[in-house]
C-alpha cells in the first residue's frame, strides 16, 4: 500500500490531482482509492486530499496519517504548516517551487523533489493551473504510477471535463514536468509551533455547544474569535496603498470583505488606508474600486 | 448617513473564511455597523452560516444563533417575540441567502410577513446555492450556468427567469422592502438606517455577486454589481406598505451583454440568449418604471 | 409613510389575573392550555391541526381576553411551529406548543435541533396515527419515530394527569441536570375531546412548585453567546453524549419531580411507571395511555375472581425505565406488554424496548396490538389479553406478538 496526502488551497485542483493519480494506478490494474479532506473549506483556504494505492482492494476506510508521499501544490504552504508531519522515514515531498530541492527548509531533512509546474502550466496551458504538471514530477519521484498511465489519466478525467485537446495539453504539461522533476534531499530543522487545539472534555465543553466568549489553552474560542484566524496566508497578490494618492475616502474601508484596511491618521491632510496582512486575502477590490488608483496589486514574495 | 459616519466598530470580525472577493462579508459588516450591539443575529444554513464561524470559533460578536434551512421567517418570529414580551428592545435580524429565501425558506418567510413581525429579514442574493456547490435555486436567472443547469448539448443552462422575490414580498405590504447593492453605498446605507427605524416587518434584498460561483475575478464583484444595476439586471428601490416611494433610475442603462461579459457562468450565451434576458430586462424595467427603456 | 397596516405592538391593558384553584369538567385538550396558562408560558407557537385544534384555540382565547400577556404566534406551519419555539427559548423565554400526528411528521427535522440546544419546550402530542390511510383517530405512531430525537416522551391516561403533567414538565425539563424538551401524550379524541372532572391548582400555587425559567445559554445583547453553530466532529460526540446523559439524568428528577408534586397537590403519579396490583401478580400487563383505565377494571374483576393479574403503567417512554420495570416484573411469570403502534416486521416499539430491558430473563414476554388507527380498545379486547397471558402461564402460548381483534389475523 503506497499513501499520498496533498496539500493546496481550495480551488486549485488537489482533489482532481489526487483522483486522476487513483485513475493513473487504476488503468495499471492495481487498485486505487481517492477522497478529499471532508470539510467545507472555501476557496484560497488551505485543504488537503489523497489517494491509497495498493495491488489487491484497500478495504480501510480510515484518513491517511502516515503518507508515504506529500505532494505540495502551493509553496506557502510550507510556511504556515508541517507538510511533513507523519510522514514516514523513507517517504518523499513533492514541491511546486522554482527552487532547488536542497533551497528548500523542512521540519527534518527528507528525500525531496521539486519541480517548477506553475511555469510549466504558463507555458503549456497559458494559465497557472497546477494539477496537471505536478502529476508527472508524482510519477517521477515515486515511481508508484507510470508517466504514461498518468497523461491517459489525464486525458480521460480532464479531457472529459474541458475538451479532447484541453486533455491532451494537460497530459503535455504533466510529461513536461515529468522531464523537469528535480529529486534531492531537502533541508531540516525548520520550527513549527505546533498550534493547540481546543479539545474539551464532555465536563468541559458547554452544553449544547452554546458558547460566548472563552479563554482556552487553546486560545480565544466562541463570539469574535474568528478574529485569531490569520487569513492573510491565502493572498497570492498583495494590495499595496500609494499614500500619495490615497485621498482618504474610505471606499476601501468600506468594501474589504476581511475588515483588513482601516483608515490612519498619519499627519496629512487626510486619513490614509493602511492594509492589515494578517488577514488581506487578496481580492483586489480595493484597488479595483480605488477612485484615485491608489491601489496596486503586486505579485507577493514569500519569505 | 455617509460614509465619514459609518461606525469603526466591526461586529463581523477578520478571520472568517468567505472566499476572496465574497459580497456576503461587504453587505454583512457593514449593515451590522448600523444595526449595532444591541442585534440579534439568526442564520439558516448558507455560506455565511459556515464561513462565519466553525466550532468553536466565531466571527460574530453579537447573539447569534441557527436552526436550520427552510425557517428563518420563523426563528426569528420566536426570538423577536420573547424579546417583545420581555419589555426588551433588541433588533433580530435574520440573514438567508437566495435558496434559503426564494425556495425552501419561503413560506415561513411570508408567514413572518404577513403576522408582520418585527424582524428585520435580509436576503443576500448570489443567484445560486453556493454553499452547496453552485446549483440552480429560484433566483438564478436565465440561461446562467450552474452544477445542476450546465449548458449542454441539448439544454443550454438554466431555461427560466429569475422569480421576483422583492416583489412578492411587496405583494404583502409589509412596513418596509428594499432592494439594495453594495456598488451604491450612499443607497445602502441610507436603506439600512431607514429599516433599523421602522417597525415591524422589513425586508432587504441585497445583490451579491459571487465570484466562485459566477466565476470572474475576485477583485470585479463590485464593478459587476454596479453593471448588474446600471443594465437593470437588478434595481433599486424601496416600498413602505406595497407602494414604491423611490426607485434609482440609472443615468445611463447599459445593454445586459455588457453585464455578462466577464462571468463564466454567462460565457455559453448566444446573441439569441442575450436577446432573451435582455427582453426579460426590458420588460421587467417597462413594469417597475411605467416606461419604455 | 402611508396610513395602512396595522402599528405593530399595540394591544390593549393587560389584564392578567390570578387563577384561583378550582374544579372543572373539561377535555384533554383545554386541560392542556389551562396549564399552559398556569405555568405561565411567555410565548406559544402553534398551528391548527384536528384533534389538538382546541389547545391552539384556547390559548388564543386566553391572549385575546388579556388572562395571559404571553405572546401567541398563530405560524404557518407546525415546521415553523417548532422553529419559532426555539427561537423564542433561545432567547430566554418559557415556551409551549402542541401538535398531533402529521403536524408532528412536519415537525421532526426541528426536534433533534430543541434537544440538541437543550431548550425546554413542553409540547402536548395529541396522539393520531399517521398517513397513509389518512385518519383523525388514536395511535402512537405519530410519536413513537421521535423516539431517537432527544426528546423525552410521556403519555397521560386522563385529563387530570394532562394538566398536571404539563406543569410538571416545566419543572424536570427546565431542570439543569435535564435541560431537553418533552412532549406528552394524550389520546386522540378518547382525551382530547373528552370531558372529564379536572381538579386546577391556583396560580399561585404553581409559582410556588415552578419558579421562572432560568437558561444557561440565552441569546442577550449583553453577554453574547453563539447558539448551533457549524460544528465539527471534534465537538459533536461529547455534545451527544451530554445529551444522553442529560436523558438518564432525567430518571432521577421525574421521580423527585412527582414526589414534590404529590406532597403540593396531592395527586402522586410515583415517577416513570405506575404499579398496580403487581405485589404478588403472576401475570403483569404493560398499558400505555388511556388503555390503562379499561385495564384497572379488568384487573379489579379478574382479581375478584381470584386470577392474580396486575398492570404496570408506562408513563415514560424517555428516559425509558428498564431498571424499575427489571424490579417491577422480577415475580411476574408472564409479562405482557399493549402497543398501540407496530414497527413494521418486528412488532411494537414498547414490546422491542421492555424485551431489551429484560434481556436474561426467562419468561414468555408477549406483544398486543391493539386500537391501531384509533380502533376502539373495548374491555372484552384487554380481557383477551389477560386471557393470553394466563394460558401462557399453562404453557399454552400460542404466538408472541398478538394482534388483538384484526380481522383475518388469529390472535
Amino acid at each position: 500500500m503506497y499513501e499520498f496526502r496533498f496539500h493546496g488551497r481550495g480551488g486549485q485542483g488537489g482533489r482532481m490531482a489526487a483522483e486522476a493519480l487513483a485513475l493513473a494506478a487504476f488503468l495499471e490494474g492495481k487498485y486505487a482509492v481517492s477522497f478529499p479532506f471532508f470539510g467545507a473549506e472555501r476557496r484560497g483556504a488551505p485543504v488537503r486530499a489523497f489517494t491509497r494505492i495498493d495491488d489487491k482492494k484497500i478495504r480501510t476506510k480510515t484518513q491517511i496519517y502516515e503518507p508515504d508521499a506529500v505532494i505540495v501544490l502551493d509553496e506557502s504552504l510550507l510556511e504556515t504548516e508541517d507538510v511533513l508531519e507523519g510522514l514516514k522515514d523513507d517517504g518523499v515531498i513533492i514541491i511546486n517551487t522554482q527552487r532547488k530541492p536542497e533551497e528548500i527548509e523542512l521540519s527534518r531533512e527528507v528525500r525531496c523533489a521539486t519541480v517548477d509546474a506553475t511555469s510549466i502550466a504558463l507555458d503549456v496551458l497559458g494559465k497557472a493551473i497546477t494539477n496537471t504538471a505536478i502529476l508527472g514530477a508524482i510519477a517521477k519521484a515515486t515511481g508508484e504510477v507510470g508517466i504514461d498511465s498518468i497523461e491517459k489519466a489525464i486525458i480521460e478525467k480532464f479531457g472529459a471535463r474541458l475538451g479532447k485537446e484541453a486533455g491532451e495539453k494537460n497530459a503535455k504539461a504533466a510529461r513536461v514536468a515529468y522531464e523537469s522533476t528535480v529529486v534531492g534531499k531537502s533541508k531540516g530543522g525548520k520550527q513549527f509551533e505546533p498550534k493547540p487545539q481546543w479539545l474539551p472534555t464532555v465536563d468541559e465543553l458547554p452544553l449544547g455547544g452554546s458558547i460566548g466568549t472563552m479563554e482556552t489553552y487553546a486560545g480565544l474560542v466562541g463570539i469574535g474569535s474568528f478574529i485569531e484566524n490569520k487569513t492573510g496566508g491565502w493572498r497570492v497578490f498583495m494590495p499595496v496603498v500609494n499614500d500619495d494618492k490615497c485621498i482618504g475616502c474610505k471606499i476601501c474601508w468600506f468594501y474589504c470583505p476581511e475588515a483588513a484596511i482601516k483608515m490612519v491618521d498619519k499627519g496629512a491632510k487626510t486619513k490614509k488606508a493602511v492594509i492589515n496582512y494578517d488577514y488581506c486575502k487578496g481580492c483586489g477590490i480595493c484597488a479595483n474600486e480605488c477612485p484615485t488608483k491608489a491601489i496596486s496589486m503586486e505579485r507577493e514574495v514569500k519569505a | 448617513m455617509n460614509l465619514n459616519d459609518l461606525p469603526e466598530d466591526e461586529y463581523f470580525t477578520s478571520g472568517h473564511t468567505a472566499c476572496p472577493g465574497c459580497v456576503a462579508p461587504i453587505i454583512v459588516r457593514n449593515m451590522m455597523k448600523i444595526l449595532g450591539k444591541n442585534t440579534v443575529v439568526y442564520t439558516p444554513a448558507n455560506c455565511l452560516l459556515v464561513f462565519g464561524g466553525t466550532y468553536p470559533y466565531i466571527a460574530w460578536k453579537v447573539p447569534y444563533f441557527h436552526e436550520a434551512f427552510e425557517n428563518t421567517g420563523s426563528s426569528i418570529s420566536g426570538a423577536a417575540r420573547a424579546f417583545k414580551k420581555k419589555r426588551k428592545d433588541v433588533t433580530v435580524v435574520g440573514i438567508a441567502g437566495d435558496g434559503g429565501t426564494y425556495d425552501i425558506g419561503i413560506q415561513a418567510l411570508s408567514g413572518a410577513a404577513e403576522r408582520n413581525e418585527d424582524v428585520i429579514y435580509v436576503c443576500y442574493d448570489n443567484e445560486a446555492y453556493m454553499n452547496t456547490g453552485i446549483q440552480r435555486s429560484g433566483s438564478t436567472p436565465y440561461g446562467a450556468s450552474t452544477t445542476t443547469t450546465p449548458p449542454g448539448k441539448k439544454i443550454p443552462g438554466k431555461l427560466e427567469h429569475k422569480k421576483d422575490m422583492a416583489e412578492i414580498m411587496r405583494a404583502h405590504e409589509v412596513p418596509y422592502v428594499a432592494t439594495m447593492s453594495v456598488s451604491h453605498i450612499a443607497d445602502f446605507l441610507r436603506k439600512v438606517e431607514k429599516a433599523k427605524k421602522i417597525k415591524g416587518f422589513r425586508y432587504l434584498h441585497v445583490f451579491s455577486p459571487c465570484p466562485t460561483g459566477w466565476r470572474f475575478d475576485p477583485s470585479k464583484s463590485i464593478e459587476i454589481a454596479r453593471k448588474a444595476v446600471d443594465s437593470g439586471m437588478w434595481t433599486l428601490y424601496e416600498a413602505e406598505y406595497g407602494e414604491i416611494m423611490d426607485i434609482y433610475k440609472p443615468k445611463k442603462k447599459i445593454p445586459v451583454e455588457e453585464y455578462i461579459k466577464g462571468q463564466g457562468r454567462f460565457r455559453h450565451f448566444t446573441p439569441e440568449m442575450i436577446e432573451e434576458l435582455q427582453k426579460w430586462v426590458d420588460k421587467k424595467w417597462e413594469r417597475l418604471y411605467g416606461e419604455k427603456p | 409613510m402611508p396610513d395602512k397596516g396595522h402599528k405593530y405592538g399595540e394591544g390593549g391593558e393587560s389584564m392578567i389575573q390570578k387563577l384561583e384553584a378550582k374544579k372543572m369538567v373539561i377535555t384533554g385538550d383545554h386541560a392542556a392550555a389551562y396549564a399552559a396558562l398556569l405555568a405561565d408560558v411567555e410565548v406559544v407557537a402553534a398551528y391548527p391541526i384536528t384533534p389538538q385544534t382546541l389547545i391552539v384555540e384556547d390559548f388564543a382565547t386566553f391572549v385575546d381576553d388579556g388572562i395571559t400577556d404571553a405572546e401567541f404566534i398563530m405560524v404557518e406551519s407546525e415546521h415553523s411551529a417548532m422553529s419559532a419555539v426555539i427561537g423564542s427559548e433561545a432567547a430566554g423565554a418559557r415556551s409551549f406548543t402542541a401538535t398531533s400526528s402529521q403536524g408532528l411528521a412536519l415537525m421532526h427535522e426541528m426536534l433533534p435541533i430543541a434537544s440538541g440546544l437543550h431548550l425546554p419546550i413542553v409540547m402536548p402530542v395529541v396522539n393520531r396515527t399517521v398517513a397513509a390511510p389518512i385518519g383523525i383517530w388514536c395511535e402512537y405512531n405519530d410519536m413513537m419515530p421521535q423516539r431517537d430525537t432527544g426528546w423525552m416522551q410521556m403519555y397521560s391516561e386522563d385529563n387530570q394527569e394532562v394538566l398536571d403533567m404539563v406543569i410538571m414538565g416545566y419543572k424536570i425539563a427546565e431542570n439543569h441536570d435535564v435541560l431537553l424538551p418533552i412532549m406528552m401524550g394524550l389520546d386522540a379524541f378518547i382525551l382530547s375531546h373528552t370531558v372529564e372532572p379536572v381538579e386546577a391548582p391556583s396560580s399561585d400555587e404553581v409559582a410556588d412548585f415552578l419558579p421562572p425559567y432560568k437558561p444557561i445559554a440565552v441569546l442577550d445583547p449583553d453577554n453574547p453567546m453563539a447558539i448551533g453553530t457549524f460544528t465539527p466532529p471534534e465537538y459533536i460526540q461529547e455534545l451527544r453524549y451530554q445529551t444522553h446523559r442529560c436523558m438518564k439524568n432525567a430518571r432521577k428528577v421525574i421521580y423527585d419531580v412527582t414526589k414534590e408534586f404529590a406532597s403540593k397537590f396531592g395527586r402522586n403519579y410515583h415517577g416513570l411507571i405506575e404499579e398496580y396490583e403487581t405485589d404478588d401478580a403472576e401475570v403483569i400487563l404493560i398499558t400505555m395511555g388511556t388503555v390503562t383505565g379499561t385495564a384497572r377494571d379488568v384487573v379489579d374483576a379478574y382479581r375478584k375472581q381470584g386470577k392474580k393479574v396486575g398492570l404496570i403503567k408506562l408513563r415514560f417512554f424517555r428516559p425509558f425505565p428498564a431498571e424499575e420495570l427489571r424490579k417491577a416484573l422480577q415475580n411476574a411469570e408472564v409479562i405482557g406488554v399493549f402497543d398501540r403502534a407496530v414497527s413494521y416486521g418486528v412488532g411494537g416499539p414498547a414490546w422491542i424496548d421492555v424485551k431489551s430491558a429484560l434481556y436474561g430473563f426467562d419468561k414468555p414476554v408477549l406483544n398486543f396490538l391493539a386500537g391501531i388507527g384509533g380502533r376502539d380498545i373495548v374491555r372484552g379486547d384487554v380481557e383477551k389479553m389477560f386471557d393470553i397471558m394466563l394460558d401462557a402461564k399453562n404453557g399454552k402460548a400460542k404466538k408472541e406478538i398478538v394482534w388483538i381483534n384484526t380481522r383475518g389475523v388469529e390472535e
